[in-house]
């Protein structure tokens, strides 16, 4: 029982033990944040995937999928599908309507043609429209200047249908960093610039499309004026930038992916024209598909190659119908969301272990800060192990006690260092963006305790000892140092690591990842229990005589 | 006994044949110059030390340590023999109470803890209030006096009953005053039937003893 006694006393009447558990703690936090965030990102990329595109893509790029509504209406009827949807898929040049003069900014954007109705059944379309009058929740945490809290229902409505209430005309939703107009705050709100001026949803721009022929020639350019109805903040920032939904068959028609007439040149009918021999169908670039609940997207995968297998033969028997859908392979793809991501997801999974890896050597350090400090803890405390052997402690008595101390210091560590990941990761977004705009009162309070850091160090070191002198020294140079950064970051306006260009997203994911935290506390008390375990032996090993003669 | 150290690649033999029989109850000091093996023989009587190989044994209660396992022996120097040192040796970072109580601790099962701590504290306070600290309990060793230190050094000794006190120059760091203190202590102790083996080099000092032995040049003469 004398060891639960001594390794209290031990631990709490010097400072070396706090040192280690500090060391510890750091070791611990660090992995934590850095998987946290990489783990969080991960979950990012396939979340958004959903989001974006629903559970499987159908896609034919370019020339479409003909008899694509056939397509959909026989996915819907599998139990499997919840819902599918078309979309067309382009690209095109916005003109913006800034800046205030004639010669306007224009964007190269990504145009969807979307069914809003089925669209929204199959992504998370609907959360994503960023002009909404706030739910209650969120009106606790807006900020009282956020423009949203005026927002007019109506609003929301002409995004979710993709119609202009007040002019009744087809409008456009463009993805929330389109426009150079929309300022994106620390808090990850938006503010349109000049005081709500570049509100985008009052404004029109002007989308030019080059529509591709069958034979795959370009056509004329088509041009169409579109109110902007809504803006959408998905928070993938590739998506966000380059992005703006029309509706179908608007976009349908601007790539001339819409239903016309087949005719025969060589036979005309009865007014000299062209005779008309069929319907070329509309078509869409992609079919998009949501999975029922509990179902699995590759199981959905697995029947749709089946079900676009029997819609093709069937359309290939159909004699009235001239225009064929593609067989699979030959540029149309089955795939579900994260097969399509791949690219993307697995080098970010093998990024994450790779880190994984390099900073479980962290775990290492961890063993050898516990190692050094224990050796000097033993080292110092070399009589007192002399005196417990005299008074009839074992050998295995003496080594328990640096043991348990190592367990202690290993366990406290552990929960310091989590609950310091916690705090850094569930602030992460705080920091950075007080990294971004460092606080000048920071640099203020640096500075000012550098000045009593320093005057401490004169009145201690007014009679030459050497000790206060160089601790005053050393704390004032690091507040002074730390000071100085701020002010040169101030300066430079900031840091920002996390580039939203860079790193696909906006925000840095701010969730703690459990199964690393428990695994890393794990770790870092097995580690800190090996490096006490050498100072426990040479502690055990220790002659009682020497020791007592030890000074 | 024999005892050999080494120095270095030199053998320096410091006990050459010292042959010692104390009896129950006796007070028993060694005199001798430094450097003459007196510590030594203390170490190798409370098996902190053993005596070279072939180089005879300690004997207590008629049964050799040598042959007794270490568990036993463990429980040797806790239970049956008390040490005293020149530098008091208490625990800098425990209280005089837990210094005291120290070597009950080291001799008591997780089990026994709680059953005992309470008549155990009771004992250790007991002794530190017949040797004058009981106001005390509470302060650590570096605020009390050297003859305060020495007298929690005995009760330390003295916690678990021991058959033996094992005092290596008990005296030697304390003023005149106060080491007569200490030995009036010690002679209490030994009228109360404990045992003595006293290491001094001070003749006065081991005038007190029952039985005077002389170490010299690593061999007993009485």
């Amino acid at each position: 029982m004398y060891h639960a006694l001594l390794t209290n006393r031990y631990l709490t009447s010097r400072v070396i033990p706090l040192i280690a558990v500090a060391a510890v703690a750091l070791c611990v936090a660090l992995v934590i944040i850095v998987v946290s965030v990489m783990t969080g990102f991960l979950n990012m990329v396939r979340d958004s995937g959903r989001t974006l595109m629903g559970d499987v893509v159908i896609s034919y790029p370019v020339t479409g999928i003909p008899h694509y509504e056939r397509l959909i209406e026989q996915i819907e009827e599998l139990p499997e599908a919840e819902a599918a949807t078309p979309v067309v898929d382009s690209w095109g040049l916005l003109k913006m309507p800034y800046p205030d003069g004639a010669n306007k900014d224009t964007e190269t954007v990504q145009i969807w043609g979307i069914e809003p109705d089925s669209f929204a059944k199959v992504t998370g379309y609907t959360d994503t429209l960023y002009w909404r009058p706030p739910a209650e929740q969120q009106l606790k945490t807006m900020a009282d200047d956020d423009p949203r809290r005026q927002m007019d229902e109506q609003v929301f409505l002409d995004g979710l249908t993709l119609h202009d209430s007040r002019s009744d005309r087809a409008g456009i939703v463009l993805g929330i960093h389109i426009s150079i107009g929309n300022d994106r705050q620390s808090d990850g709100s938006i503010r349109p610039a000049r005081n709500g001026y570049w509100w985008m949803p009052q404004w029109e721009v002007t989308l030019t499309t080059l529509p591709i022929a069958t034979g795959g020639g370009l056509l004329e350019p088509e041009s169409r004026i579109f109110p902007v109805v809504n803006e959408f903040f998905s928070g993938v920032f590739l998506i966000d930038d380059k992005r703006a939904m029309i509706p179908l068959e608007i976009a349908q028609r601007m790539l001339h992916l819409n239903e016309g007439e087949i005719v025969d040149e060589e036979q005309l009918d009865d007014d000299g024209l062209p005779k008309v021999i069929g319907v070329d169908p509309a078509k869409a670039t992609m079919v998009l598909v949501r999975a029922a609940e509990g179902v699995e997207p590759d199981e959905l995968r697995e029947q749709l190659v089946g079900v676009y297998d029997a819609f093709r033969a069937q359309l290939l028997e159909d004699n009235n119908a001239l225009v064929k859908p593609p067989p699979q392979g030959m540029g149309l793809s089955i795939k579900t969301w994260e097969q399509q991501q791949a690219d993307f997801i697995e080098p970010i999974e093998k990024e994450r272990e790779l880190m994984r890896t390099l900073f479980s050597l962290v775990y290492l350090v961890c063993a050898g800060l516990v190692l050094a400090i224990f050796w000097a803890i033993v080292y110092e405390k070399t009589r007192d192990i002399g005196i417990l052997r005299s008074i009839g402690a074992s050998r295995f008595g003496i080594s328990w006690i640096f043991l348990r101390y190592g367990l202690v210091i290993g366990i406290a560590g552990a929960l310091v260092g989590v609950g310091l990941a916690y705090l850094v990761v569930r602030n992460i977004n705080t920091i950075h963006s007080a990294m971004g705009d460092p606080p000048m009162w920071l640099a203020i309070i640096m500075l000012g305790l550098a000045l009593v850091a320093i005057a401490l160090t004169i009145y201690h070191g007014r009679r030459g000892a050497l000790m206060p002198i160089t601790l005053g020294l050393l704390v004032s140079m690091t507040l002074i140092g730390t000071g100085a950064v701020i002010l040169v970051l101030k300066d430079r306006g900031g840091v920002v690591i996390w580039d939203p260009s860079v790193y696909y997203f906006t925000t840095i994911p701010n969730e703690m990842d459990t199964g690393t935290a428990i695994f890393t506390m794990i770790g870092a008390v097995i580690f800190s229990l090996i490096g006490a375990f050498l100072p426990a032996a040479k502690a055990a090993d220790t002659d009682p005589v020497r020791a007592l003669h030890y000074e | 006994m024999h005892k050999t150290y080494r120095l270095g690649r030199v053998d320096v033999p410091v006990l050459k044949g010292a042959t010692l029989h104390v009896k129950p109850g006796e007070w028993v000091a060694i005199l001798g110059p430094s450097g003459s093996g007196k510590s030594t023989l203390l170490h190798l009587l409370g098996d902190l030390d053993q005596p070279d190989a072939d180089g005879g044994e300690v004997l207590f209660d008629g049964r050799s340590l040598a042959s007794m396992s270490r568990r036993a022996r463990n429980l040797y120097r806790n239970r049956s023999v008390g040490f005293v040192f020149q530098f008091y040796h208490l625990l800098p970072e425990l209280n005089i109470l837990e210094n005291t109580l120290l070597p009950a601790l080291v001799g008591l099962h997780r089990w026994e803890y709680y059953r005992r701590i309470g008549q155990l504290r009771q004992r250790a306070t007991q002794l530190l209030e017949s040797f004058g600290l009981g106001h005390r309990l509470k302060h650590r060793s570096r605020e009390l006096s050297g003859g305060e230190r020495q007298r929690v050094a005995i009760a330390r000794a003295l916690m678990n009953n021991p058959k033996v006190l094992l005092a290596d120059e008990p005296t030697g760091n304390l003023d005149e005053a106060t080491g007569a203190e200490i030995l009036d202590l010690i002679v209490q102790q030994h009228r109360d039937g404990l045992t003595v083996v006293m290491v001094t080099h001070d003749p006065a000092i081991a005038e007190r003893a029952d039985r005077i032995v002389h170490l010299h040049d690593g061999r007993i003469a009485e």
